[in-house]
């Protein structure tokens, strides 16, 4: 039982892990190398992965998507350890709306002119971006900012990701607090009026036993 | 549209959410006023004097400013989804 429960446990906090690498934002340095705007018409499985139509548009099963090139540095352990080598990455660059992912990013066709532009020189560039790149699946990780740095040693301190993590733990506290409490006053009060009910059927049932056999007993033959 | 759909939905959590903090911290502070009593009174008090208290204590609770406070659970969801918007969108 104990080990079904370590697997469940490993499984939930595999998946949220997963879920949180996807969603949540990351930084990249890069150097943009092009853009471009490419036809897609998204599979059943590869959907998921896209957001809508900008945001004034209709959503259409067809349209265009427009990309981002670059010539990534290349990192150890999601970005903190930087490594000599670059390697390519293709970002999209899509509006993500009003609803989700909650990054509320409406400005793609302005961000495309930005990443044009840095295109033309060869600047060190910082880009905001969430997602994966999953070759097999024509997945591309979303752009949400691009900003200029002076290098490619630039320390980036991921602000949002501290205070969501603080703010997730702050949360998950309040949810237990909430819960015990919500056990300890209300349920358990309720449990026990139950429970003591059945000991008074029980408490009743045996006493009734009890005079029974005791009249039972009055037709024994005495001692 | 995903506008319309973020104010009602966004609104409906947040209701939920605002509920149970209320509760909440109504809850206990209830808890603290009845063992507050009964630390005072370790014969059981007069009678009726304990739901007195708790009364007068939870009356008092909700004149403060800390129920009110919970209200902030509507402002600041609303301030940080302006504040995203605002820093993604700038240019």
């Amino acid at each position: 039982m104990q080990r079904v429960k370590t697997i469940f446990r490993v499984i939930v906090l595999l998946v949220l892990g997963l879920y949180f690498h996807y969603i949540l934002p990351q930084h990249d340095i890069v150097k943009v190398t092009s853009t471009e705007i490419i036809r897609t018409d998204f599979s059943a499985f590869n959907r998921i992965f896209y957001a809508q139509a900008d945001s004034g548009a209709a959503e259409q099963p067809t349209r265009d998507l427009r990309l981002i090139n670059t010539q990534k540095q290349n990192t150890f352990l999601l970005g903190f350890i930087p490594r000599d080598s670059s390697s390519v990455m293709v970002y999209r660059n899509e509006d993500t709306g009003w609803i989700y992912p909650p990054y509320f990013k409406f400005d793609s066709a302005d961000l495309q002119a930005e990443a044009a532009n840095l295109a033309r020189g060869d600047e060190w560039v910082v880009v905001t971006h969430y997602g994966w790149r999953i070759r097999w699946a024509s997945v591309y990780p979303n752009a949400v900012g691009v900003r200029a740095v002076s290098g490619p040693d630039v320390t980036i301190i991921p602000w949002f990701n501290i205070f969501f993590f603080i703010f997730l733990m702050a949360a998950v506290l309040f949810v237990r607090a909430a819960w015990r409490q919500f056990r300890e006053r209300s349920v358990d009060p309720l449990l026990d009026a139950a429970g003591d009910q059945i000991d008074e059927v029980q408490a009743g049932v045996a006493e009734r036993k009890g005079r029974f056999s005791r009249w039972l007993g009055t037709w024994r033959a005495k001692k | 549209m995903g506008f319309v759909k973020l104010v009602v939905f966004g609104f409906i959590g947040l209701t939920v959410i605002y509920w149970s903090i209320s509760l909440f911290s109504r809850s206990v502070r209830k808890e603290r006023l009845e063992n507050e009593f009964d630390a005072e009174h370790p014969d059981g008090g007069a009678s009726g004097a304990r739901d007195a208290f708790i009364a007068d204590g939870l009356k008092a609770y909700d004149a403060s400013i800390r129920p009110k406070l919970i209200g902030l659970v509507y402002i600041v969801p609303t301030v940080v989804v302006a504040a995203i918007a605002y820093t993604i969108n700038a240019n």
